[in-house]
């Protein structure tokens, strides 16, 4: 080949700018951004999920960018939309893996997509850290000894179910729960099944219902029938609106119990013109928006609508969890990358938190408080505070 | 006794939300041969439509309701002369996959600009209970029953009667032969969307109170009107709406009597216990509306 003055100039041109941006890239390294990845339903009949993480992520990645990052190092933020299913969950960890080369996952928020991503991230070995999972497999399959890369902030449905099924035995005999047809609600009818029979509380029938229905009135009239003394609700705030309004067109008038988002804000908004119409409802919890004032007025501020769960969970996640696991990385090893994050969780010890401490077990699980609160007068109101023993 | 009365109220509240979105199908499938699997977007739209005029711009119930109507009508001819013209004439596969792409395009739209909090859009009729022979019910259901059995006759007058019926239904018999003898088979296909669309924003406007509007809505009323479709004989309008109530009816008797969980399963099952005993669907009739 022959060189041309013209190539030896150019040659010499990328060589000077491919050296000389050594020395740059070493001052680039160390403000590389953290990339954060965000899993959870964007699409499907659970977008409300998502787009409530989606909010979240984007309120912490700009308030930690305004205050120069962690460490210095600027938060960069990727979503993975796993439609709630677990299929789709294999290909979101994958694109945030694979694709945008993130340092740390938080998700998956619905339990079956947790469930199709743990393999994954195992396989992949990027750390995740699970926000709003509560499917008691999920805690078999984590841990040092099984899948050192998932960590889980939330608390399981067992956990739960033990705690809420004493509080539910002081006033009710017989209950019937009505949960989702998925690994949320199968998960939380079983371990309810369990904690009821310990706690001498009669299970007069368990139904599910697939997410995205329109008429609950059939099994309504079921529950009817049966007529148990309190209904346990395993279901979001998008179905609870409907499922309660047409509760009450068929006069039923139980007492209610729930797991999933009824006694929250997004439920209110739903039923604002009918607000006491789930007065008396209980739900156990490990979140309510009184825990952080100030994130709620974050909220209501940018966006106009009320504060969503699962994205706050998230914002948990980030702050409590994987924020002071980047820094303590970065101290400790100068790096922030996967197996260093890794690391950084497993010995992570955050003892103040609006949910409570922060510590991962052997089994790379957390025990945050759990909360019971009431729908009141149409306002959210915390019955009790309960502490999660290992 | 009342218990079952409580069964057939919600089969037929459904039946009739069924009927009214595969109508459409049936329309359009009977007058162009073509399936529209966007068709529960529609009704998702005109949700959407209901929800604006009544609960934003706070037009009275009857007037929001004809509104949106009037709009997925409008929205049913722009999607005849911006997606089905240009696609009539190629292969099923084409046809297909046009369709679906524009159900998952206006789903996620509808994510876009309307987000994904479910919209409420109570009224005073789907907040105002009845009791009737010991049967609670809001007022919002008796009227979906009566307006659906209104809006079904109708079509019926207007498929019989009206000069654009009756070439509908010639057309549902031979294009070529329409086309042939002076039809101007562009426009009756245009008004047969704009119809079917229509129909669907009805069917929301009707149904939307007592139910939610989300963007996913769509997804599980297109395959159960596009079974009572096939059930009630492939474009057969009369055969769809038999059906659809049947599939309604049976839904409702699954859930009430074995399981919640499984009613979907439980209708499909009977739309494929009738497809192996009469293949040609339950009324047998060739394709025609």
């Amino acid at each position: 080949m022959r060189l041309t003055r013209r190539s030896t100039i150019g040659i010499a041109v990328v060589l000077a700018l491919a050296l000389g941006g050594e020395r740059p890239g070493v001052q680039a390294q160390g403000a590389t951004p953290i990339k954060v990845g965000f899993a959870s339903a964007m699409t499907g009949p659970s977008a409300i999920t998502g787009e409530g993480v989606k909010w979240a992520a984007q309120m912490l990645a700009d308030e930690y960018n305004a205050k120069g990052g962690i460490m210095g190092r600027k938060i960069e933020i990727s979503f993975g939309d796993n439609a709630g299913t677990p299929g789709e969950a294999v290909s979101a960890v994958r694109k945030l893996a694979d694709v945008d080369r993130v340092d740390v996952i938080i998700g998956q928020t619905h339990s079956g997509a947790c469930l199709g991503a743990l393999p994954v991230v195992k396989e992949l070995q990027v750390p995740m850290v699970i926000e709003a999972c509560s499917n008691p497999k999920i805690r078999e399959l984590i841990g040092k000894t099984v899948n050192e890369w998932a960590f889980r902030v939330n608390p399981d449905d067992v956990m739960l179910a033990n705690q809420f099924a004493r509080y539910m035995s002081q006033s009710t005999k017989s209950v019937s729960i009505f949960a989702q047809n998925d690994d949320f609600g199968r998960g939380a009818a079983a371990a309810y099944d369990v904690a009821f029979k310990k706690y001498g509380i009669k299970l007069v029938s368990t139904e599910f219902f697939d997410r995205g229905q329109a008429d609950y009135r059939p099994v309504l009239t079921r529950v009817k029938r049966a007529n148990p003394e309190a209904v346990l609700l395993v279901m979001l705030a998008s179905e609870g609106s409907v499922f309660m309004r047409q509760f009450r067109e068929v006069g039923l008038t139980q007492k209610l119990y729930a797991r999933g988002s009824m006694a929250t804000l997004e439920f209110l908004h739903q039923v604002r013109d009918s607000p006491s119409i789930a007065d008396g409802l209980v739900e156990a919890t490990y979140w309510t928006p009184v825990l952080d004032p100030a994130w709620e007025k974050q909220w209501l501020d940018r966006f106009k609508v009320p504060v969503r769960v699962h994205g706050s969970l998230a914002a948990i996640a980030f702050r409590y969890a994987v924020a002071p696991a980047v820094e303590q990385a970065i101290k400790k090893t100068g790096r922030a990358d996967r197996k260093s994050i890794r690391d950084a969780l497993e010995e992570l010890d955050v003892a103040n938190t609006p949910v409570g401490r922060i510590r991962f077990d052997d089994t790379h699980q957390a025990f945050i408080n759990m909360l019971l609160v009431e729908i009141n007068g149409g306002q959210l109101k915390i019955l009790e505070r309960i502490a999660i023993q290992p | 006794m009342s218990d079952l009365l409580e069964q057939l109220v919600h089969g037929l509240t459904l039946g009739s939300l069924y009927a009214m979105v595969a109508t459409g199908l049936a329309l359009m499938f009977g007058v162009v041969r073509l399936v529209n699997f966007a068709h529960g977007e529609f009704y998702m739209l005109g949700g959407y439509a209901f929800w604006y005029a009544y609960a934003e711009l706070g037009l009275p119930y009857p007037v929001a309701g004809l509104a949106a109507a009037a709009a997925m009508g409008v929205f049913g001819l722009a999607y005849e002369r911006g997606v089905i013209r240009s696609i009539l004439a190629r292969t099923w596969h084409v046809q297909l996959i046009a369709t679906l792409a524009t159900s998952i395009t206006l789903t996620n739209l509808a994510i876009l600009v309307f987000g994904t909090q479910p919209k409420e859009v109570p009224t005073t009729l789907s907040s105002t209970i009845a009791d009737v022979g010991g049967v609670r019910m809001a007022w919002q259901r008796p009227l979906v029953l009566v307006a659906a059995v209104i809006i079904f006759a109708g079509l019926e007058w207007f498929v019989t009667r009206a000069k654009l019926g009756k070439a509908m239904r010639a057309m549902s018999q031979n294009r070529e032969a329409c086309a042939v003898v002076g039809v101007d088979v562009q426009r009756v296909a245009l008004a047969t969307f704009g119809i079917s669309a229509a129909l669907a924003g009805g069917a929301a406007a009707l149904v939307s109170p007592l139910f939610n509007i989300f963007p996913d809505v769509g997804a599980l009323l297109t395959l159960k009107a596009f079974a009572a479709v096939i059930v009630g004989g492939f474009g057969y309008v009369r055969g769809a709406i038999a059906a659809a109530f049947l599939i309604g009816l049976a839904e409702s008797l699954a859930a009430g009597y074995v399981s919640y969980a499984y009613k979907d399963a439980i209708a499909f099952v009977v739309m494929v216990a009738v497809l192996l005993v009469r293949p040609q669907g339950l009324f047998g009739r060739r394709i025609g509306i």
